[in-house]
């Protein structure tokens, strides 16, 4: 047994050495950059929502809500208070789902009382340059969002773009990833007003 | 006159930028060669990432070339690989959070880059540390060379612009371009990588 053991350190020993250098290397860079990482997703997040509230002054974190994405998998999304002053003046929150490419996350704000859509920003995705990565850039389809009812929408691929309801027109060439972006929204605003109104938020 | 160590460490860092390019001549590295060459800003930030990982990893692997076991290597490389993706994956996030992102997945993928593991295998495990260093600032050059220069040319045919600097007055600005969107697109890059890579082979038949 004694004679495995030596084997073993004598075989391993420049490895297991290594794997704890390193390990403790990482666990300091780690810790040295961690509050600058979270710092930037927080304003990332603000910066984003605060061009959807305009009036908002801050974000104060609300609560967190698990969010049903399907095939029995569930998503932590923090609910944000827009804070002017002391008033609550909206809701803001981030919700993903499957895009064309990639994984697509969007910043959802909404009104007080959670009736309509301030509008939706672009968190990340990988969508096709030129197509699908419009979502971010085009302002005709994300300004059909904006005073939306905060309830399910539809997307047609014809239709009047500047009026404002739940029926999206979805962008030339890039019909997959309008339809995830509706999609998302619908599944996450059904189930975050639901879960706001039992906790009597809104 | 030069003597022979000058030579080897001067040949050394010209293999890798032309007779060796990594992705030229080798043809190693493809996964982050098509997939974030869309733009220069992306391309450059992938190829210092990969000229970090492979200065240090080179660095580490020719100090401790004499412990390495044989059988054992392979799992200290990675090792060692994967240590400093993560450092140059974490400073990406921490100081250049929208590069980060437009890499997404293509920075962590770095730890099975083959350049890396190859030069720690073919030279850093065999060599001293200047020529390790060299060898791998001459491939970690020759690798970033090559996506910007593959990244200039998409850039420019799909939006007009070279470093988001406009060249080419597109039509949506009452310019006569027309973008080619199709080139910031995947068929762009295998396109575009099989021109350069044929316009390579026929300089080097013509040299020969």
């Amino acid at each position: 047994m004694g004679k495995h053991i030596k084997f073993f350190f004598e075989q391993s020993w420049l490895l297991l050495v290594a794997s704890v250098f390193f390990g403790i290397c990482l666990a300091g860079l780690n810790a040295w950059w961690e509050p600058k990482i979270i710092a930037n997703e927080i304003q990332k997040f603000n910066d984003l929502a605060g061009g959807l509230i305009t009036e908002a002054e801050k974000f104060e974190p609300a609560e967190v809500l698990t969010i049903d994405v399907g095939k029995g998998k569930t998503v932590d999304t923090e609910v944000k208070k827009a804070l002017s002053g002391t008033d609550v003046v909206g809701w803001a929150f981030i919700t993903e789902g499957a895009g064309f490419q990639d994984k697509i996350k969007l910043v959802v704000a909404v009104d007080k009382q959670f009736n309509k859509l301030r509008g939706f920003g672009v968190l990340s995705s990988n969508e096709t340059p030129g197509f699908g990565d419009k979502i971010k850039t085009e302002d005709f389809y994300r300004n059909q969002f904006i005073g939306a009812p905060a309830e399910k929408f539809t997307l047609s691929k014809v239709g009047d773009d500047k009026k404002i309801d739940s029926e999206i027109v979805a962008i030339t060439g890039a019909t997959v990833t309008s339809e995830s972006v509706v999609d998302i929204l619908n599944n996450f605003i059904s189930q975050v007003k639901a879960q706001m109104k039992e906790k009597g938020l809104i | 006159m030069a003597n022979t160590n000058d030579i080897s460490v001067s040949k050394t860092f010209i293999a890798g930028l032309w007779q060796e390019n990594p992705v030229l001549r080798l043809l190693l590295g493809m996964c982050p060669t098509l997939a974030v060459t869309a733009a220069v800003k992306p391309a450059l930030t992938m190829g210092c990432s990969v000229i970090f990982v492979l200065i240090c990893s080179n660095i580490v692997v020719s100090l401790m070339r004499n412990l390495l076991k044989p059988h054992l290597r392979i799992l200290m490389f990675t090792l060692t690989i994967a240590t400093f993706v993560t450092i140059a994956d974490l400073f990406l996030k921490a100081y250049v959070p929208n590069m980060s992102e437009t890499l997404g997945p293509y920075v962590p993928l770095i730890i099975v880059n083959c350049i890396i593991i190859c030069r720690a295998e073919a030279c850093a495990s065999q060599n001293g540390l200047v020529v390790s260093i060299i060898d791998a600032l001459g491939m970690g050059l020759g690798f970033t060379a090559t996506l910007c220069v593959l990244a200039g040319i998409r850039e420019l045919l799909a939006t007009g612009k070279v470093f988001e600097i406009t060249v080419l007055s597109p039509v949506s600005q009452d310019g006569w371009f027309t973008p080619w969107a199709a080139m910031g697109m995947p068929v762009g890059a295998f396109v575009t990588l099989g021109l350069l890579l044929g316009l390579v082979n026929l300089i080097t038949k013509k040299q020969a």
